[in-house]
């Protein structure tokens, strides 16, 4: 694939039909309508929304809202993977990697029909509620993570989140890891309330994210082989996105703050403080 | 006795670490891409065991605790078991309150 045709997919923008339209810049309206659907426009969030299922399985907008969120994702997850086909093939990676990840797309694909599919058992369709991750700017733990890579504004945060090592410490193995428990926990809440289609398409699911999570550490070892430097870049950069997205939870782990402590402590003594890592 | 990973067949998806009552399951701190248990901190919950997608993790039946080390960490799951429950509670008035809302 030549140079030329890397960089013209770079510039493409995310598509879809219908137009992605992120929750993170819906309108008033938009967020009315949500209230109105689900009690209030910040309910929209896939863990609390299983709980909503949980709780009300008779409401069928829960379900609607929850599996949409979740097949957003699954779009967006085609958009990124297939890109990685293309750009990757600009990388001293192993041609093995440009196959898994062409593997992956395909997967996503199988994820996004199963989930539209379910959403339109439901009465629903895709474009209905916001998209949670497709066509959203990119986010603060993306940020962090190129940030703490070293880059200094959003075009080197771009380069450096296109890097292998990063993009599948980050997103194979942090973000499908994390997916386990989405999967894992939907899947079950579909067993509970006696939706076996539910329930057996987020048990498909998640046995694909083993297998994404395993492909990502796979390759991120091989890339990583005798090379220390590469193996640190990995582990701070999974570090980075787990600790933002535990922070923005309220839930960071001690051996998150413990990893960057020394950072913490420079950081507080630069603002005047005490040093004291908390 | 204890528990602990094997390394091969692990792919450091984090699930074990994350649903560790005492948070002795390390992969950052490690110095390398691998999960670890540090035995001192394992109460033997086992909840670990099944969650792990590889079934990598087995019982360290050589590790012998220490009494001492054995009650900090019991206090520690305690503690986490407590903010959990907090957390869970949360999450479930927000849920009725939604429902309540819509209804």
């Amino acid at each position: 694939m030549s140079k030329a045709f890397a960089e013209q997919i770079r510039t493409l923008p995310s598509k879809r039909e219908p137009a992605y339209r992120p929750a993170v810049l819906i309108g008033p309206e938009e967020r009315d309508e949500l209230a109105a659907k689900l009690g209030d426009a910040s309910n929209y969030d896939l863990g609390l929304l299983r709980e909503m299922v949980a709780q009300d399985p008779d409401n069928i907008e829960f379900r609607k809202a929850l599996v949409s969120g979740i097949v957003s994702a699954e779009y967006a997850g085609i958009d990124a993977f297939s890109r990685k086909v293309a750009e990757w093939q600009q990388w001293p990676v192993p041609w093995e990697l440009i196959l898994a990840m062409a593997r992956q797309t395909w997967d996503e694909v199988r994820h996004a029909q199963l989930g539209t599919e379910l959403l339109e058992n439901y009465g629903g369709k895709v474009g209905e509620y916001p998209d949670t991750l497709a066509g959203a700017p990119p986010s603060e733990a993306n940020a962090a993570v190129a940030r703490g890579q070293g880059a200094q504004n959003e075009t080197q945060q771009a380069q450096i989140m296109r890097d292998p090592v990063i993009s599948l410490s980050v997103t194979n193995v942090a973000l499908e890891g994390a997916a386990l428990d989405l999967f894992k926990g939907t899947s079950e809440l579909g067993r509970r309330v006696g939706d076996d289609l539910m329930q057996l398409v987020y048990d498909y699911n998640w046995a694909d994210e083993v297998t994404h999570t395993a492909i990502g550490d796979y390759f991120v070892k091989a890339l990583c082989e005798d090379n220390p430097e590469q193996e640190e870049r990995a582990l701070r950069a999974h570090a980075m996105f787990e600790g933002m997205r535990e922070r923005l939870s309220g839930q960071q782990s001690s051996e998150i703050r413990e990893f960057f402590a020394e950072e913490i402590e420079r950081g507080t003594a630069a603002l005047g403080g005490d040093g004291a890592a908390r | 006795m204890a528990v602990r990973i094997l390394l091969e067949p692990c792919i450091n998806c984090g699930l074990c670490r994350r649903a560790c009552p005492t948070e002795t399951i390390r992969f950052f701190t490690t110095g390398h891409r691998t999960h670890v248990v540090e035995p001192a901190g394992c109460i033997d919950c086992d909840i670990c065991i099944p969650i792990c997608p590889e079934k990598c993790i087995v019982p360290d039946e050589t590790y012998v605790h220490d009494p001492v080390e054995l009650a900090a960490a019991k206090e520690r799951a305690k503690a986490w078991a407590a903010k959990q429950n907090a957390t869970r509670k949360r999450i479930r008035e927000r849920a009725a309150a939604a429902v309540a809302a819509v209804r």
